[in-house]
């Protein structure tokens, strides 16, 4: 495969596993922090070794792999750095999903999350940008007018307060499921109408990034959530 | 996990007892669901004093709450699993004592 051909797969690879790789490592490690870290080293690790060693089969395996991989480095390289944390870093869930019934998936969970009430809302549209959708920080900070430094804070004091007040990482309670639905849907619908009617005067009116990425995650949340008539009436 | 749910009052005056009742059947659901750890209801700001020993002598001063249009007029420490749990039982006891709540958690 060429060098752009491997270029286009990872960015396509990045698009559809992403999101997988974030959830599964903070279900494991209980970390939003940590998983964001090892997902991102293990894309970094991609882009380095794929021109030389080709794609691989299973690109999601790969990819899920390496950044627990890294993870675990990352808990043992702080272990040794400060002892008195060691508790608390190495605990993590590693009992099963529970039976939440059929819908419940580790990148539900991770929007959910992203999406709390607990949150300010341009907290929630920043986290589940950078979270579920994969956009860097830069890019988040561009789409929002904001300095980098800035949406770095923002997400940072997010991520602290989701594990200080522990906000759950799970599917909400049946009778909260639509309002919280409703609140996911609300964070989507901002994402998409800054693309649509950008807030600056030295925007572009259009920006697809945004708008294409509000639609991918609600392609996304509509795609994991049952049609089956239990499931909320907000997509009708 | 523990949380401190304080109860932010920007009326005047103690609790009715219409709410001191519903407070009571509140407390015992928490008790009933293992939730109970502490709580109390706490006097006007105005019966507040700081003290502030840092440096060489105590110093003794009104309640810096006086001026301020919103007080903590009493608190619960609840044992909840998570932030939804708490969030939760808060929303009730928002409704019982008829005030805005705060939740925080214990470190």
């Amino acid at each position: 495969m060429s060098v752009a051909g491997v270029r286009e797969a990872i960015t396509q690879v990045h698009h559809e596993e992403w999101a997988r790789v974030v959830a599964s490592l903070t279900r494991r490690f209980g970390d939003l922090d940590l998983a964001e870290e090892a997902a991102a080293e293990a894309f970094a690790g991609a882009v380095e070794r794929w021109p030389a060693d080709g794609v691989p089969p299973n690109p999601g395996a790969w990819l899920t792999t390496t950044a627990n991989r890294k993870a675990i480095d990352r808990i043992r390289r702080e272990n040794k750095r400060d002892d008195k944390h060691k508790e608390a870093q190495m605990l993590h869930d590693n009992t099963p999903p529970e039976p939440l019934g059929a819908i419940d998936d580790d990148r539900l969970r991770l929007m959910f999350t992203c999406c709390h009430p607990a949150l300010a809302m341009q907290t929630r549209v920043a986290l589940t940008l950078r979270m579920v959708g994969g956009l860097t920080v830069p890019e988040i900070a561009r789409a929002f007018l904001v300095q980098g430094t800035t949406m770095e804070q923002r997400i940072t004091r997010a991520k602290a307060k989701i594990k200080a007040a522990r906000i759950p990482y799970r599917m909400p309670s049946a009778d909260d499921l639509p309002a919280r639905v409703t609140g996911v849907l609300a964070v989507l619908f901002l994402v998409f109408n800054e693309g649509y009617l950008a807030s600056g005067p030295d925007t572009d009116p259009v920006r697809h990034d945004l708008t294409t990425e509000a639609i991918r995650l609600t392609r996304l949340l509509r795609a994991l959530l049952p049609q089956d008539g239990e499931g909320p009436g907000c997509w009708r | 996990m523990q949380y401190l749910v304080s109860v932010i009052d920007d009326t005047a005056g103690l609790a009715t007892p219409d709410e001191d009742a519903a407070i009571d059947v509140f407390n015992e659901g928490l008790k009933a669901e293992g939730h109970w750890v502490f709580a109390g209801g706490l006097a006007a700001p105005s019966s507040a004093t700081v003290i502030d020993n840092r440096g060489e002598e105590a110093i003794f001063t009104d309640g810096p709450f006086l001026e301020s249009k919103e007080h903590l007029a009493g608190f619960w420490i609840i044992e909840a699993a998570d932030l939804d749990v708490a969030l939760g039982l808060a929303a009730k006891g928002s409704k019982a004592c008829n005030r805005k709540i705060e939740v925080r958690p214990i470190l």
